[in-house]
């Protein structure tokens, strides 16, 4: 989830949405495997140091390591959609999903990727948000629908979406919204810690 | 024929598949790879899942079977769960010896003739040497127990841990085991590995997965590298040799196994003697 509660007003939500409450992260729920004990067909994910909670715990099941990760970065990955968009779509969807761990470090990738603090603080917001970009409005809709509630996507909201994106973005957003959200349970389910970089450069933009 | 099976008939693959039974034991040997002993968590194999295993095993094309522990005759039928799983490939059973009396001894005839080998620690033929490290009154059970068993058809197999033993020591140790009926060819000597119980008193030799046999190694964790895999410190299960929490089918541990394997530079498990 996002701590956008604590800005200052000068830089509140483009949208006039609540910020969502902060809570307080229980421990790791499973351990956080590192090179000196990651198993050997996950070896090469350590290669570099850490690789970050999420490898740190599938590697303790290293065949399920095996076949998530190509998918996950299929999926989170650089593809036909641009990245800006692609972050739009998980940043909000974590932040549907009250994803502590994924707000926080892809609130830092959105920012690398070109979004501004303000658009992030938007999409990290409760209630309703928008963009003033029609199609990232329309996506936003889309998002909101999928991730934010259950039961079937309204026709408006589809309709409305199909007239700025084609038939093959709508299929690897819609997957990539799914992703997100099994990532964001996980994550949650298991209090995946944020790493003290992304805190202090969350901190840095005001953010936290 | 499987993939499994062209690989161990080629060498390149071992053809012997481990088994966990159990990690308790009524010892608590100062090099134990697992932290074994009379309080620790059982975390068994059933003797109906090792004969599953066992039938995998054998059908995917492996060889041999190797039971291991823990203390394998703590659970009440390993006896005869042994004798099942000679009858479905060659089986080696590791046993500290010590509690073959009463019900348990008259129970192990049940592997006389069958396809299994007991392997048995023996350490030194200096009962106070050897009960250093392996608890009070352990050389005096297993003098007792080799020459019952051998009596009864069960074949049996020495293992001395700890290295080559000085000359002397080892002909003293050798002229035991032969007055036990244990032939020459059955006394298998290997060193103390630095892991588990062994890493946390700075003792044995330091391994990575090239110095080890890649012999598969079911255990209620997972699937391994080799049975000097699965070893637990401070209480910790190791997960660097993990190779699988999956192991039914036996096939995809196996599988993982055989890919690790391609490429796999020489390593010094000859030399070293770890078997």
């Amino acid at each position: 989830m996002s701590s956008a509660e604590a800005l200052p007003a000068a830089e509140a939500p483009v949208s006039s949405a609540e910020a969502l409450p902060a809570a307080v992260a229980p421990a790791t729920r499973v351990p956080l495997l590192t090179a000196a004990n990651a198993p050997l067909t996950a070896r090469r994910y350590f290669g570099n140091g850490d690789p970050g909670p999420i490898v740190a715990a599938l590697a303790t099941v290293p065949e399920l390591l095996e076949v998530s990760l190509p998918f996950l970065s299929t999926v989170l990955g650089a593809s036909a959609l641009d990245a800006r968009t692609k972050e739009i779509v998980i940043v909000r969807t974590s932040a549907l999903q009250e994803c502590r761990y994924c707000v926080d470090a892809h609130s830092v990738v959105a920012l690398d990727t070109g979004l501004s603090v303000a658009e992030v603080r938007t999409l990290t917001a409760t209630g309703p948000v928008s963009l003033p970009d029609a199609r990232e409005a329309a996506l936003l809709a889309w998002i909101d629908a999928v991730a934010g509630t259950i039961g079937p996507v309204a026709d408006s909201v589809a309709a409305r979406l199909g007239t700025t994106f084609r038939d093959h973005e709508i299929v690897e957003l819609t997957m990539l919204i799914g992703a997100t959200m099994m990532l964001n349970r996980f994550c949650t389910a298991l209090s995946l810690p944020t790493s003290p970089e992304v805190a202090a450069r969350l901190s840095e933009q005001g953010l936290r | 024929m499987t993939t499994i099976a062209e690989a161990v008939g080629a060498g390149e693959l071992p053809g012997r598949v481990w088994m966990y039974s159990n990690y308790h034991c009524n010892l608590a040997c100062s090099y134990c790879l697992t932290e074994s002993g009379p309080g620790v968590s059982r975390r068994e194999l059933t003797g109906e899942r090792m004969i599953e295993v066992a039938r995998d095993a054998a059908e995917l094309g492996f060889t041999a079977l190797g039971v291991t522990g823990g203390e394998p005759f703590l659970l009440p039928d390993m006896a005869h769960t042994l004798a099942e799983l000679g009858s479905i490939l060659p089986t080696i059973g590791l046993t500290n010896g010590t509690l073959f009396t009463g019900r348990r001894l008259a129970a192990a005839e049940e592997m006389a003739g069958t396809d299994v080998t007991l392997q048995i620690s023996l350490d030194s033929a200096d009962p106070d040497i050897n009960d250093a490290a392996r608890g009070p009154e352990n050389f005096a059970k297993v003098i007792a127990a080799i020459p019952a068993l051998v009596e009864r058809g069960i074949t049996v197999r020495i293992a001395t841990t700890g290295g080559e033993p000085e000359p002397e020591a080892m002909a003293r140790l050798c002229a035991l085991h032969r007055d036990l009926g244990v032939p020459d060819e059955d006394h298998v000597v290997r060193p103390i590995i630095n892991r588990g119980r062994a890493a946390d008193a700075e003792m044995g030799v330091d391994v990575t997965e090239l110095d080890l046999p890649a012999e598969l190694t079911v255990t209620a964790d997972g699937a391994f590298w080799s049975p000097f895999g699965p070893t637990v410190i401070n209480g910790d299960l190791d997960t660097d040799l993990l190779l699988t929490r999956t192991t039914a089918p036996l096939r995809v541990p196996a599988e993982t196994l055989l890919g690790l394997l391609q490429g796999r530079p020489a390593g010094t498990d000859s030399t070293l003697n770890i078997r």
